[in-house]
């Protein structure tokens, strides 16, 4: 009678709630939370309970498999590695390093995430790394690190219970896409702390909320700047703040003076004495604490949206003191992490610039290698249209499923489809990996040990509890068996341990991290620059990372794809609590799957009524790009004229229907806005 | 009596009692963290402790069905017992097998909890020790006597807004130690429209509460896992009154004791007693 619990971390959001497997006689039997997690507290949402259930799906992948034609052949570890190599060396001295792009994955540990940067820079001598962070908060980490000097989470979870005084959420469905984060936002309201919501859905925090305006999607910078305008004008900036910690107020007043209340309300929709009364709350409830997702970085205007945000902290003084400051909340388990360990194509692990040659040097005296590339790479969406110009020839996927995660999927296939050679690592046969040339089976996130960074820098433990089954490996451990086959020096790994202890000596903001230490003290938020520094819970405390905080004012610009008379609608898309991303995993998981098992449009009511739809009833929805059927369900938390699509089926892919125009500066894509007609199914 | 001179005298009795048993469930803390954890070895005790408490009887159960000759001894609170008496009247653990070891929660900790039974009653069960002395019971949930003083609407309009904060994890059934059906009447469209959020209301609370009436124990469990912070205690009490004044029925009390919504349909019921 061997049972035992092993402690680890929440394979879906960004959270990091902590949970415990629960082993009999080596077997999984059930989860249960952690009850002195910092972050979850003895909670966790219904994936995190079901977090466990699509371990065993007789869908994993066992063994490698080969492409012969247009079926799939299993294939020995030893075939499919050779082949990999053979294919990637060939590719790389026939076309030269940049005809190679590599996946790095926010799904897998900050250890795997390392070596994937390693081999595609130490092996090939190529910056064509990224990840699906640029597809969710690449505009943070421009904006926020312009601004501040740092492109991270600025406080921390546990301090929105303890600390904050008001909340100013903004493109954020938290209840949903960030379950337990909102628990310490719920805790805080019940404490008394005021909240505003400003989304284009009256999504479930916003239905809670003491204040709620409904802005027309796309129109961010606008009311941004015009709760500066009221702030500044009414007197509620902290002048002390902006004097002794800031730069460019002025060149910030010269624009916000431009976007009074009456104006706003002609741009966004948002009432005039609605936008002064919100101002007024976040300027005089301090701390305050934005908290924001992908409403606000999913545009071609996500960075200045970014900047806007911080712009509104710096104004009130609310940064650089517990509970209050900018706050992102990242997808994905480890997007953080991914970061992080520099699978961007600009940056090595901590964000150090590919392109300083002191930082080269340091490199390749660290991998005993010559000639790092300098260049900064491709990221996602232009290593996809590389591909389709027959610039990138080979790909290395790792734990991504672009071909339902990017936008205008139609033409990502077409691209992925040009490519000579195409590798997919993952867990199961996913969209992408249907497309792959061989086919490499990984573990699951309780089947390897390593670490996963949460939103807010909180550096944990994920541990091994189960085998992976039949041949599948972790992805570290796949990744150093190439680079051996390669003849690649520095992958030879005993575990992720060791391997943190080569992050630790080359990250500076990771120096402080072992195993051992994580052990110890559950989990340490960076920087934590040396083994006897306690880690960071707040960063810009008495001085920002980059001296002084700069105003970065912006002007409104509009969305990329606005409606017309073809195009009538603006569609948004984002998630259901129920499921999560392309669902490889959710959709696996029955008691995720019931709940939500059908994809759906949400449409206002008099917009229903107007267009003769009928509820359930199916309709068809059409973009300049593609078309997708659905069912309906009607909404009055929506606007008029917005219907919303969650971007989780591969039956019905809201992203057949997205464009990629692309933010100038972070490249994402935006998701949150283009134009769509609505066409009723089957009714007369 | 301190906690940690309770701790003190528990792994005493505990060190005696285990080469008895083939193991002895109780939480054990690490380096790591502290979790449920079934020991063997006297060597291991020194990591017996009595907090954070966990749902050790939705474990037994597991553990015997998986070995139902096993001898278990468990570490349990007044609650958890009340919650192991339950589940052994419904046919889920088997008491002649469970030794167990009973400890009286402090006067602080039956404050935290607000409990009303804050000492073990062992009344029936064949094998048990109770350790501690016997504390008070706390005053009532300051939540549970305004809901008293409300009227009808004012107490619907109350719950609503509370469940209006709910995420549908499922947290408070799952984590629940009476819970254990394999279907359950929340995941059935029939009641609870799917894929809703907040769940429609009241039918997701109020057909678990309804479930839990003659069930619940008053262990805490539910509350401390939601993640909306809903005082599910509160609504769970009151309906333990109601099951007291119409049924005179108090659930975990005495082993012997039939509860009145567990039917037989083989037996002759007893009709409702006319209001």
């Amino acid at each position: 009678m061997d049972y035992r619990n092993i402690l680890t971390v929440c394979p879906y959001c960004g959270a990091g709630c902590g949970l415990y497997l629960q082993m009999l006689d080596g077997e999984m039997v059930g989860v249960l939370p952690a009850k002195e997690h910092p972050v979850s507290q003895g909670k966790l949402c219904i994936k995190g309970w079901n977090a466990a259930a699509f371990l065993r799906h007789p869908d994993r992948l066992p063994r490698p498999l080969i492409r012969q034609g247009e079926r799939f052949q299993e294939a020995s570890w030893e075939e499919a590695l050779r082949l990999v190599a053979e294919q990637f060396r060939r590719i790389s001295s026939r076309y030269g390093p940049e005809a190679l792009g590599f996946l790095a994955s926010a799904k897998c540990t900050n250890e795997e995430n390392y070596l994937m940067q390693k081999l595609a820079r130490a092996g090939f001598k190529t910056n064509n790394v990224d990840h699906c962070a640029r597809l969710c908060h690449a505009p943070t980490v421009a904006g926020l690190a312009a601004a501040f000097g740092s492109g991270a989470m600025t406080n921390s979870t546990p301090e929105f219970s303890q600390h904050t005084r008001c909340f100013l959420i903004t493109g954020s469905n938290t209840t949903e896409g960030h379950p337990l984060i909102a628990s310490h936002i719920l805790k805080a309201k019940q404490q008394g702390a005021k909240l505003i919501v400003i989304d284009p859905r009256q999504v479930q925090i916003g239905r809670l909320a003491d204040i709620y305006l409904c802005p027309q999607p796309g129109t961010d910078v606008a009311w941004l700047n015009g709760l500066m305008y009221v702030i500044i004008t009414e007197g509620l900036a902290d002048q002390q703040f902006i004097q002794t910690r800031t730069e460019g107020f002025d060149q910030l007043w010269e624009v916000v003076q431009q976007y009074p209340p009456d104006r706003v309300a002609q741009i966004t929709g948002i009432p005039a004495a609605q936008l002064q009364t919100a101002a007024r709350m976040y300027a005089q409830n301090k701390p305050a604490a934005i908290i924001y997702a992908m409403g606000i970085t999913q545009h071609t205007t996500g960075t200045d949206n970014v900047k806007c945000i911080a712009n509104l902290a710096m104004l009130t003084g609310n940064l650089g003191i517990a509970g209050a400051g900018v706050n992102p909340l990242r997808g994905q388990n480890n997007v953080q992490g991914a970061c992080d360990m520099g699978a961007l194509p600009n940056v090595y692990p901590a964000y150090q610039p590919v392109s300083a040659p002191e930082v080269k040097a340091k490199l390749e005296a660290a991998w005993q290698v010559e000639g790092l590339p300098e260049q900064i790479g491709l990221t996602v969406v232009e290593m996809i249209h590389a591909a389709g110009q027959g610039n990138l020839r080979a790909m290395y996927i790792m734990a991504e499923n672009p071909l339902l995660s990017d936008p205008d999927i139609h033409d990502a296939r077409q691209c992925l489809e040009q490519l000579e050679f195409l590798v997919v690592q993952d867990i199961f046969l996913s969209e992408t990996a249907q497309l792959a040339d061989v086919v490499l089976p990984g573990a699951a996130w309780a089947e390897k040990d390593g670490t996963f960074t949460a939103t807010d820098r909180r550096i944990q433990r994920v541990r091994k509890a189960l085998p992976p089954p039949g041949e599948a490996k972790a992805d570290w451990e796949i990744i150093c068996l190439l680079a051996q086959r390669l003849g690649l020096r520095g992958f030879d790994f005993a575990g992720p341990a060791q391997i943190m202890e080569e992050v630790a000596r080359l990250a500076p903001s990771y120096g402080g991290v072992s195993y051992e230490r994580l052990d110890r003290e559950g989990f340490l938020q960076w920087p934590v620059p040396s083994p006897d520094h306690p880690g960071t819970p707040y960063l810009h405390k008495e001085k920002f990372t980059r001296g002084l905080g700069r105003f970065l004012p912006v002007h409104f610009q509009e969305a990329a794809e606005l409606p017309d008379e073809e195009y009538p609608f603006i569609l948004t898309t984002g998630r259901s609590i129920f499921q999560f991303h392309t669902g490889t995993m959710t959709r696996r998981s029955p008691k995720l799957e019931q709940e939500a098992p059908e994809p759906y449009i949400e449409i206002h009511p008099e917009d229903a009524s107007r267009l003769g739809l009928k509820m359930p009833g199916k309709v068809r929805v059409i973009s300049r790009r593609g078309q997708i059927e659905l069912t309906t369900r009607f909404t009055e938390q929506i606007r008029p004229g917005v219907v919303f699509i969650p971007f989780h089926y591969a039956e019905a892919a809201a992203n057949a229907l997205t464009q990629a125009a692309l933010d100038p500066v972070a490249k994402i894509p935006e998701y949150k806005v283009c134009a769509v007609r609505v066409e009723p199914i089957g009714q007369s | 009596m301190k906690e940690n001179e309770l701790v003190e005298i528990l792994r005493g009795c505990a060190a005696r009692k285990l080469p008895e048993l083939d193991g002895l469930l109780g939480i054990l803390r690490t380096t790591e963290g502290a979790a449920p954890y079934v020991f063997h070895h006297c060597e291991e005790l020194a990591g017996l402790v009595l907090s954070p408490r966990y749902p050790l009887g939705g474990i037994v159960r597991v553990l015997q069905a998986r070995y139902p000759k096993a001898r278990l001894g468990v570490v349990v609170r007044a609650c958890d017992l009340r919650g192991l008496v339950e589940l052994a009247k419904r046919g889920q653990v088997a008491p002649d097998r469970l030794y167990l070891l009973a400890v009286a929660c402090t006067p602080e900790e039956a404050q935290h909890c607000r409990c009303q039974r804050p000492v073990p009653n062992p009344t029936g069960w064949p094998q048990v020790e109770v350790l501690g002395s016997p504390a008070a019971a706390a005053e009532a949930h300051p939540l549970l006597v305004q809901n008293e003083r409300l009227g009808l609407a004012e107490r619907w309009a109350f719950w609503r807004q509370e469940f209006a904060k709910c995420i549908k994890c499922y947290g408070c059934r799952n984590i629940c130690p009476e819970c254990f059906c394999q279907a359950c009447a929340l995941e059935d469209p029939l009641w609870v429209e799917r894929g809703i959020l907040a769940p429609p209301f009241p039918t997701f609370h109020l057909v678990r509460a309804m479930h839990m009436a003659s069930r619940c124990v008053g262990c805490r469990q539910c509350e401390l896992s939601c993640p909306a912070h809903i005082p599910l205690t509160v609504l769970y009490e009151l309906l333990r009154r109601d099951v007291a004044e119409m049924f005179g029925y108090q659930a975990g009390e005495d082993l012997s004791a039939q509860p009145p919504l567990s039917l037989s349909l083989t037996e002759e019921t007893t009709p409702l007693p006319n209001p």
